[in-house]
């Protein structure tokens, strides 16, 4: 290992690189994978985490953010819970071990562990550029997760709900997963803590739809007070296939969740929805990019936020229009709430566009609740707290609603926000 | 679509080989040797008479300058500048500074007049039909001529060369220099503390309307120089003063550095009005020449219910990389960004505002069009934001691109920072060729298709256009190379 030191290393980067070291022999995998996460450490040593001299972590200065990381505990242990939805398929994967008791009829599903031990998950390993510390510590540190393959033509009526748990300690999962054909299916990927004790999660979701697959991807993030979340969702969509991400946080002291598509066949359409619920003093980062690779391509984002107490916020988004993808459109919009003279909220909504016969847009407002709305509803006599309450989960309400295609769904996300609101409204 | 095509026809006629400000006029110089060392700034400062503490100034700038780095993030690309490649000074020779009409040699005047600015007073006080426009106008390092300067000083408004307010009004300029835009503010500003050679200097006193528009024309003339101007304007309590800036440069193979500094401040209930018609070489069709535009501006609404405004029209330089700010920290202060950008060729353009919201009840406004074409690259850079106290801050900001042609980029990267829950940030992009939606509109209206096309590109412009003073909005009109006012039908 080239040991070459450029920089006096935090606790928290020293964690995880004694992490690596402790585990060296443990860790799944050897020949290219080890030398590809040795590489992958190696630049974390060297460069260290991201500070906000690096564009795309300009709002979420890790280096300084990340105290601490709690070590590796091999004991730590999470209990099963019920899934969101009633009724769904539970993939689960519990301190970074999959459970694959019972997978569901359609679905292929292997431990991620396998193909490290195999070899056949060194290419996706690599990380998506310099920036990319979540890649970087994921892909030095993962040990297991799931390797899903939905039939082509597949159907499925039940949500496929992948359950990530974790007790404490620290966890580093991985997701590759990919849709055939004329599939059509609802996954939620949840994330959550068995107990307020703090750990460190990493997570990489790598999903890829083939022609005309149509895919509902949900993520729930309810990681505990304590936590550190580093979520990462890569996603490849074919000619004609059709997937609704649509991300809740809620929960997590230090959340940062990216979201990195292209749109690469055409007719190739993305409906990205965001609900990002902050309070206490946590920080919260929603970093998406979306690559319109070629002609005819829709994509449309929203993304809300609510910012209680002390809270930050950050969403960045970037549209990248390449060239020659004509008659794309795009439409982006972040709307923020913010509740209190204590939080704050930083928005960065990027087009880049080399296309000239395109229709792109986006948007970006950050207020606090609107007063008039506000007295309509005293006026009624409705009592304050109350109403702000309603107010805010109408502006939150709004995009779930999007998908009544499924009732039981909507019912449950609902859940979720109504949940995480009487706990800090 | 006639009206669209029109409008690509008329972008493509002010190709950047068409243009018109190219000549290079042979006039006797006085240049300091190339290169940058503390001599040079010592030679600079003697060639103007400045005080000590000039001097000192500069060299604190010179040595801070050194332990710099170059910006790296904008989205331009350009080979690296060789700093010790350059004049940092060149002046016409027997010019120590401007002085009457008269005694300005006649090839200079030459120049002004090929370029169209009226530096003759009486010629335009006889001219009834003509507004009067006080001219300062800068060639390579010096300030040649100041027009009106008696008339203005009735009116108790200080409008001279910097380097001259600096020996006649040492105090004013020790008091505000620096204070916007400190020597340590970013590379190429604290570059321009240590050389810069001249630039304009107002103030406009307590309760003064100015009365007449104020304006610098600078004019890049001699080879391998750099231009570093200094431009510091303060309105004192309930002032008013609307300044205009002008540019142009010779067609030339190498590049050219221009990097300036401009300062703006407002004191209580004064008011600002800065446009910029920015029209340097862009280099030829190939990309090569042009002036590098390296500009840091920035105003400072320093009094309650000040105000500040920039508009700008950016037609030239091979790169531009400008970001006209405000600082609202007067209670109750405003500040304005309206600015049209447009790029063809192998231009490069990365522009924008910064609106820093300090004061309570502070609000801004920007709107920002960019036009792509050619293969060049068009990015609007912004940043708002609200600080823990600014209670009641509200901006709007609107950035259209659009683009024509399929080589050419657009870009938009919006900083929005919200510290304050009292704070209303509104923030719009769009990027397209011409809006299905407005179009549907209008035709929906009974407007035929072709009115409802022009109708939408004299849109398009029309917000920053209006804000422009008269001449120059004709002036940029015609630059743009895209005639709004009924283009068709």
């Amino acid at each position: 290992m080239n040991m070459q030191q450029a920089i006096k290393m935090t606790a928290a980067e020293t964690a995880l690189v004694d992490a690596y070291t402790a585990q060296i022999g443990d860790l799944p995998g050897d020949g290219a994978v080890l030398s590809l996460r040795d590489m992958l450490v190696d630049e974390l040593k060297t460069a260290g985490l991201p500070t906000r001299r690096v564009e795309s972590w300009h709002y979420t200065d890790l280096r300084t953010l990340l105290r601490a990381v709690p070590s590796a505990d091999p004991s730590a242990f999470a209990d099963r819970v019920d899934p969101i939805v009633p009724g769904s398929s539970v993939l689960s994967v519990r301190n970074g071990q999959a459970d694959l008791k019972s997978v569901p009829e359609g679905i292929a599903a292997r431990s991620y562990t396998e193909s490290l031990i195999d070899g056949s998950a060194v290419a996706g390993l690599a990380v998506l550029g310099a920036d990319d510390a979540i890649g970087r510590i994921n892909g030095g540190l993962v040990r297991g997760g799931l390797e899903i393959t939905i039939a082509e033509g597949a159907e499925f009526q039940a949500p496929i709900e992948i359950q990530v748990a974790q007790s404490h300690g620290q966890a580093h999962t991985r997701f590759p997963i990919s849709f055939g054909a004329g599939s059509k299916a609802t996954v939620i990927e949840r994330h959550l803590s068995t107990n307020a004790e703090a750990s460190f999660v990493s997570s990489v979701s790598d999903v890829t739809l083939a022609e005309g697959a149509d895919v509902i991807w949900i993520i729930v993030q309810q990681q505990g007070p304590a936590d550190t979340h580093l979520g990462q969702i890569r996603f490849d969509l074919g000619k004609s296939a059709k997937l609704h991400l649509f991300v809740i946080n809620a929960g997590g002291k230090l959340v940062r969740q990216e979201l990195h598509g292209r749109a690469s066949g055409e007719g190739a359409d993305l409906t990205l929805r965001g609900i990002n619920l902050l309070g206490g003093e946590s920080h919260t980062d929603v970093t998406f990019t979306l690559t319109h690779a070629v002609p005819h391509t829709t994509s449309s984002e929203i993304i809300r936020n609510v910012i209680f107490d002390r809270a930050r916020g950050v969403f960045q988004g970037k549209i990248l229009v390449a060239k020659d993808a004509q008659k794309t459109d795009a439409k982006m919009a972040c709307n923020t709430l913010l509740l209190s003279d204590e939080a704050d909220m930083s928005a960065k909504p990027e087009l880049e566009i080399f296309a000239d016969d395109v229709q792109c847009g986006h948007g970006a407002t950050v207020a606090d609740i609107d007063h008039t709305q506000l007295f309509y509803m005293l006026a009624r006599g409705i009592p304050e707290k109350k109403a702000r309450a309603m107010l805010v989960n109408a502006f939150v309400a709004e995009i779930v609603e999007e998908l009544e295609d499924d009732e039981a769904l909507v019912e449950a996300l609902e859940g979720v926000i109504s949940a995480w609101l009487e706990k800090h409204a | 679509m006639p009206a669209v095509q029109e409008t690509i026809d008329q972008v493509r006629q002010i190709d950047v080989d068409q243009y018109k400000y190219g000549f290079e006029t042979k006039i006797e110089m006085d240049k300091a040797p190339k290169g940058l060392s503390e001599d040079i700034i010592r030679l600079i400062s003697s060639k103007k008479n400045e005080p000590e503490w000039m001097l000192e100034w500069r060299l604190e700038a010179y040595r801070r300058w050194l332990t710099m780095d170059e910006p790296s993030w904008a989205r331009v690309k350009y080979p690296k500048i060789d700093f010790n490649e350059i004049h940092y000074y060149a002046a016409p020779k027997g010019t120590t500074g401007p002085k009457s009409l008269e005694e300005v040699d006649p090839e200079l005047l030459k120049v002004y007049e090929k370029l169209g600015i009226p530096l003759k007073e009486q010629e335009i006080l006889a001219g009834v039909e003509k507004s009067k426009i006080a001219v300062d106008a800068v060639f390579d390092s010096v300030s040649v001529v100041t027009t009106f300067k008696e008339e203005l000083k009735k009116a108790g408004v200080i409008f001279m060369s910097i380097s001259e307010a600096m020996r006649e009004h040492p105090d004013l300029v020790r008091k505000y220099l620096g204070t916007v835009v400190p020597q340590s503010d970013n590379f190429y500003a604290t570059l321009n503390s240590a050389v810069f050679t001249d630039g304009s200097f107002v103030y406009v006193p307590k309760g003064v309307r100015c009365p007449m528009e104020l304006s610098t024309y600078f004019r890049i003339n001699e080879r391998n120089t750099g231009q570093f101007e200094r431009t510091l304007i303060i309105a004192d309590e309930g002032a008013y003063v609307s300044y205009l800036e002008g540019c142009t440069a010779p067609q030339r193979d190498e590049n050219q550095l221009h990097a300036a500094v401009v300062e703006l401040i407002a004191l209580d209930d004064a008011e600002i009005k800065y446009s910029t018609v920015q029209n340097w070489y862009p280099g030829d069709k190939h990309g090569k020449g042009g002036i590098y535009n390296f500009v840091t501006k920035r105003g400072d609404c320093r009094g309650k219910n000040s105000k500040i405004s920039w508009t700008q029209v950016e037609t030239g330089s091979a790169i531009t990389w400008k970001y006209p700010s405000c600082i609202l920290r007067g209670d109750g202060s405003r500040g304005e960004f309206y600015s049209i950008a447009v790029s063809n060729g192998h231009q490069q353009v990365d522009s924008g505002t910064k609106m820093i919201h300090l004061g309570k009840n502070t609000s801004s406004r920007i709107i920002s069009k960019g036009i792509a074409a050619g293969v060049s690259d068009n990015t609007y850079r912004g940043q708002v934001s609200a600080h823990r106290k600014a209670e009641n801050a509200r901006n709007f900001t609107q950035c259209d691109s659009l683009l024509i042609g399929d080589k050419c980029g657009a870009h938009t990267v919006p900083y929005i920072e919200a510290k304050n829950s009292t704070a209303q940030f509104e923030h719009e992009a769009t990027t397209s060729k011409i809006s299905e939606d407005q179009l549907f509109y209008c035709l929906q209206r009974g407007i035929p298709e072709e009115q409802a096309i022009a109708l939408i590109v004299n849109g398009f412009v029309k917000e920053v256009i209006q804000e422009l003073p008269m001449e120059f909005a004709v002036e940029a009109q015609k630059l743009i190379g895209i005639s709004l006012e009924g283009s068709v039908g």
